[in-house]
C-alpha cells in the first residue's frame, strides 16, 4: 500500500515537514484546493487567519482507481489509527503477476 | 430524642466539603484527557463525549458543594474554598466544552466519493516540484510491484 498525504501546504513546507520527522512518503501540495474540491473535502475557512483547508479525511483508493475504504472524522482531535488504515489495505486482495 | 439530637449536631464538628474538591480534580482531569487524543489509544470516538460527560459530572459536583457550603453551613465547610473553586471549574468547564464544539465544527461528507466510486482523478506537485497524477501513484512501483492501493490521506496543513 502506498501511502500519500495531500494538503494545502507549498511543495517547500512539505518537504521541511518530511525532512524534520523523517517522513518518507508521498506528499502532495494542494495549494489551489484542485483535488482538496474533487474529493469534497474543503473545508472553508477551517485554517488559520481564515483559510480554506482540506478537512481531514482518507480514501483508500485501489489499482483499478476504485474508492474501496474511507474514514471521514467528525473530531478533529480523532485520527484514523495504522492498524485500521493497515486493516482495510489488507482486505483487498493482491494481484498475481501472470 | 429531639434535645438529645440538637446537642449531638452542636457538638459535631462540620464536614470536610468533599463534593467541591472531587468536582475540582474531576474538571482538571475532564480538560488533561485531551492528551489521550496524542497517545492514540482505542476508542477515541468515545473519547471528546468522556470528557463532556466528566466535565458536566465536575460541575454538578461542585454546584452542590457550593450549595451545601452556604446552605447547611452547620454541616459543611467551605464557602470561601468552595466559592473560588467554582469559579475555576466554571472556567475549566468552559474550556472543554469551546475546545468540543470547535474541534466538531468540520463540514460533513456526504458527497465526498464513497466506497464502490471511482476515485477522482488529480495531477499536483509532490516535494521536488514534480507533478504526480492518481494514475502516476498506482502504477509507479513500489519495490518490484505495482502497489495494490494507495492511501490518499487529506490533511489540514498549516504545520
Amino acid at each position: 500500500m502506498r501511502p500519500v498525504a495531500i494538503s494545502v501546504d507549498p511543495p517547500e513546507v512539505s518537504r521541511d515537514l518530511a525532512r524534520k520527522a523523517g517522513y518518507t512518503f508521498t506528499i502532495l501540495s494542494d495549494p489551489q484546493l484542485d483535488a482538496i474540491r474533487r474529493y469534497q473535502v474543503l473545508h472553508a475557512s477551517g485554517g488559520p487567519d481564515g483559510h480554506d483547508i482540506a478537512r481531514p479525511a482518507e480514501f483508500l483508493v485501489d489499482s483499478s482507481g476504485t474508492v474501496r475504504w474511507t474514514n471521514f472524522t467528525e473530531d478533529i482531535r480523532v485520527r484514523a489509527r495504522a492498524d485500521e488504515m493497515l486493516a482495510a489495505a489488507r482486505s483487498i486482495p493482491s494481484q498475481r503477476e501472470p | 430524642m429531639s434535645a438529645s439530637t440538637v446537642s449531638t449536631s452542636a457538638v459535631k464538628e462540620r464536614r470536610n466539603n468533599s463534593a467541591v474538591w472531587l468536582g475540582l480534580i474531576l474538571a482538571v482531569v475532564s480538560l488533561l484527557s485531551q492528551g489521550l487524543f496524542f497517545l492514540k489509544v482505542p476508542g477515541q470516538n468515545t473519547l471528546p463525549w468522556l470528557s463532556l460527560a466528566l466535565a458536566t459530572v465536575a460541575v454538578i459536583l461542585v454546584l452542590l458543594g457550593v450549595k451545601r457550603a452556604f446552605f447547611e453551613s452547620q454541616l459543611y465547610r467551605g464557602k470561601v474554598a468552595g466559592s473560588i473553586i467554582t469559579v475555576v471549574s466554571l472556567l475549566l468547564f468552559a474550556m472543554t466544552l469551546f475546545g468540543f464544539v470547535t474541534a466538531r465544527k468540520i463540514p460533513g461528507t456526504a458527497s465526498a466519493p464513497q466506497v464502490g466510486q471511482k476515485a477522482p482523478d488529480f495531477t499536483l506537485a509532490d516535494t521536488n516540484g514534480q507533478n504526480i497524477s492518481l494514475a502516476d501513484l498506482l502504477s509507479t512501483p513500489v519495490g518490484n510491484a505495482h502497489p495494490k492501493a494507495v492511501l490518499l490521506v487529506f490533511y489540514r496543513g498549516y504545520w
